[in-house]
């Protein structure tokens, strides 16, 4: 995502810290971790502080971004959306699943990859090429991206759009109306079906807990 | 740039406000170009940023390019670069002006434009696709960002290069020492005089936040 604001707070840096000692133990060639939350639950930020922190370890790790892989286009997304019926639409069938899932298919084989990029400012999709050859690890963040296949990692931060009403409006990222609400709570009730996918758990007070699978 | 952080603070949204408000008096056509140039860690980019955003409310499409991702050396390699070629070759010259040309021509002639991007996480040069048809502000940051032909308005950011290395040192974006020192004030110098170009000289040190030259 192009011209993105992050918000990056100590509880971010203190939750990496414990996701990367936990891929630190299980690394393995082309590894990828995958961070699902709510809209404003920090995914971006987790993402970005991890991504750095491997760094510091030789580890070169791409983030991408799942909103980059709407169906629709920013600028027309509200009307489709409303148009269709918000509880019709929103969830897991708004992105194009097999253009992301060739994405990590190019991860996995050291290909160049071409992948849409939207930039926040014009809300325009550019697009961007890069080259997976010499990439060691990919972190896919987005409300369901835990639901992708092939991931090594799942993270899932249990903070609700409820608790982070507020930190939304300080970004200003996007206008707080009903309709935004509407699809809020659409996206809160999906995104509840694949929460058990997860390994890790990120809680409401920002620590890692690991998941039991029974 | 990919993955950089900005930090937005009070001063950047006031100086922002106030440039945004001049510009807004100039412009006068439909492919309007704005280049920042100014010291390292100056506020260029989240200068850059804030401007696209007003422009965004105005309902004026903009779009940002960062000469960083314009150099001809690749980050992971500029430094060993650096200490072969020596300090002579650090300034100007190491970016590429005739891509970052035809960027800006692609830009006026609302054409598709391939650009390098580079990762700050990876610190590796991806390649972005652009289509500057509907775009009509371009906003050009960068150390030497007045070199650049074609440019409408023209803002100076001042910082001197000692606070530079202390906020160099606070973002973490580079290894701090003697020979970083040293490219610091090669760059500083080959900064300042753009200085008599500007149309708009912020200095966050002085009292008056920025004023019209």
């Amino acid at each position: 995502m192009l011209e993105d604001v992050l918000l990056i707070q100590d509880k971010h840096r203190e939750a990496a810290a414990v996701i990367v000692e936990e891929i630190l133990n299980n690394k393995k060639d082309k590894y990828i971790v995958a961070i699902s939350g709510e809209s404003g639950s920090g995914k971006s930020e987790l993402t970005h502080v991890i991504a750095k922190d491997l760094r510091k370890h030789g580890i070169f790790a791409k983030p991408v971004h799942i909103d980059n892989f709407y169906n629709t286009l920013p600028l027309e997304r509200t009307k489709w959306r409303m148009d269709k019926g918000i509880e019709n639409v929103v969830g897991l069938n708004e992105y194009k699943w097999d253009e992301i899932n060739r994405v990590i298919d190019d991860f996995k084989n050291d290909r160049t990859s071409t992948m849409p990029c939207v930039d926040l400012v014009t809300e325009q999709i550019d697009q961007l090429t890069t080259n997976f050859k010499g990439i060691d690890m990919l972190i896919i963040d987005g409300l369901y991206a835990i639901n992708t296949d092939g991931v090594d990692l799942r993270v899932y931060i249990e903070l609700t759009y409820h608790e982070t009403k507020k930190a939304q409006k300080d970004r200003g990222k996007e206008p707080q109306n009903e309709y935004r609400m509407r699809v809020l709570e659409q996206e809160h009730q999906q995104v509840l079906s694949i929460k058990p996918k997860a390994d890790l758990f990120v809680n409401i007070d920002y620590q890692v807990v690991r998941a039991h699978h029974d | 740039m990919l993955n950089d952080v900005i930090t937005i603070k009070e001063h950047h949204t006031q100086a922002a406000e106030l440039v945004f408000e001049k510009i807004s008096q100039k412009i006068d056509k439909k492919k309007y170009i704005i280049a920042i140039a100014g010291e390292v860690s100056s506020g260029k980019t989240t200068l850059a940023y804030l401007l696209g955003r007003m422009f965004k409310i105005k309902g004026i499409p903009s779009k940002s390019i960062d000469l960083v991702d314009f150099y001809k050396v690749p980050p992971l390699e500029r430094r060993a670069w650096r200490q072969k070629h020596g300090i002579s070759e650090v300034g100007v010259e190491e970016y590429d002006w005739e891509l970052i040309e035809k960027t800006i021509q692609s830009f006026l002639d609302s054409k598709k434009m391939t650009m390098p991007q580079v990762d700050l996480h990876t610190d590796l040069v991806d390649e972005v696709t652009t289509d500057f048809k509907d775009i009509e502000v371009l906003i050009i940051s960068g150390l030497y960002a007045f070199h650049c032909e074609h440019i409408d308005y023209k803002i100076f950011m001042e910082l001197t290069y000692r606070e530079t290395y202390e906020n160099q040192k606070y973002t973490g974006k580079e290894v701090m020492d003697s020979f970083r020192n040293k490219i610091l004030e090669k760059e500083h110098e080959a900064v300042q005089s753009q200085k008599k170009m500007a149309d708009y000289y912020i200095d966050f040190n002085l009292f008056l936040n920025s004023y019209h030259l």
